[in-house]
């Protein structure tokens, strides 16, 4: 009997538990955009729950005419940003979008928005979609 | 030498090691953090340029005062602010610590196709008052960049949406008009609040 109820509280306990969702953002921060373009960037991490690679081959917002996946780097004293064509995201991994580094630049805002929204896709299945507010300025 | 002597001779001698020890110690400067100091200061090259009000620019407009300069554009959304970001938080601490004289902060566009007087103003004006936006022609740019060793070169893209390379350097400008000290990437904060007053008092 005792055993019994516990089979049935850990089976309880597992249909109660939320599924994980398969991709999950963390640590959002979007730059408040630019006076003069609305250039604006993006950073977080991306943590994929699945056991498949997740690639995000596009991200889209409604506050932004364009997103665009780009990487930083800081090689032999000179600062370079290229596009990437997809971010991958390895099977139980997570990858870190940071200042200096891979980020979302945001261009072109669509109009004044306190709040940003970002759908991310791979190919044209919708991955993720989350909100933040722009990041207040630190100085 | 009788034992007396010899232990006199001793405790001054000890005395006299320690006296060099703290006065070499004293009169060492102290070790920067990040900062690459010239050991032969170079004068700026002649350039004429224009700044956010559309006035011109030339070397002797970094005359009698201390200069963080930065190579960047204004559509580059992650290096180029970041640092500005930097360079504006350390000189507001500088500020907060009575650090006297205090630099200004220069952006010089290394995209003056696109970086307009007033666009770069609006820019520079983004990380604080009394920054300077520096722009103009891409002959009179290559003056400036190339007599500093100052690397840069845009990018293929569509039309209006490319990068430009650049190099990630800030260099400290001396009231001279000189070039003085360099701040390789990456940057941090604590280094300009540490080494740029250490630079200044050193002159």
């Amino acid at each position: 009997m005792r055993h019994c109820l516990l089979l049935a509280a850990i089976l309880i306990g597992a249909c109660s538990a939320e599924p994980q969702p398969p991709l999950v953002a963390k640590e959002l921060v979007v730059t408040r955009p630019m006076p003069g373009n609305g250039m604006s960037a993006a950073y977080l991490s991306l943590t994929n729950n699945t056991e498949q690679k997740i690639s995000i081959t596009r991200v889209t917002s409604a506050q932004f005419g364009s997103v665009q996946l780009h990487e930083s780097t800081l090689e032999n004293g000179v600062a370079r940003m290229r596009a990437m064509p997809e971010l991958e995201i390895p099977a139980g991994a997570t990858v870190t979008l940071q200042r200096g580094g891979k980020h979302l630049m945001l261009m072109r805002p669509t109009g004044p928005a306190d709040v940003v929204s970002l759908q991310f896709f791979d190919d044209d299945n919708l991955v993720l979609s989350v909100d933040a507010a722009f990041e207040t300025k630190a100085h | 030498m009788g034992p007396k002597n010899f232990v006199i001779a001793i405790v001054l001698a000890i005395a006299l090691s320690a006296g060099i020890f703290v006065a070499t110690r004293l009169q060492a400067p102290a070790a920067l953090n990040a900062a690459f100091v010239l050991p032969t200061t170079t004068p700026l090259p002649e350039f004429s340029l224009v700044d956010q009000s559309g006035s011109v620019v030339t070397r002797d407009s970094f005359r009698d005062r201390w200069d963080l300069v930065f190579f960047g554009f204004t559509h580059c959304p992650d290096i180029c602010p970041t640092t500005l970001q930097i360079l504006a938080v350390a000189r507001n601490e500088l500020a907060a610590a009575g650090q006297e004289p205090l630099p200004r902060i220069v952006l010089v566009s290394v995209d003056p196709e696109r970086d307009t007087p007033e666009l770069i103003g609006e820019y520079v004006d983004y990380f604080g008052d009394g920054n300077l936006g520096v722009t103009g022609s891409l002959d009179e740019l290559r003056k400036l960049t190339s007599g500093l060793g100052i690397y840069f070169e845009k990018q293929a893209g569509e039309s209006d949406d490319y990068a430009v390379d650049h190099s990630a350097a800030v260099l400290l400008i001396n009231p001279d008009g000189e070039f003085h000290a360099l701040f390789s990437g990456p940057h941090s904060i604590e280094n300009y609040v540490h080494d740029v007053p250490l630079i200044m008092k050193s002159r």
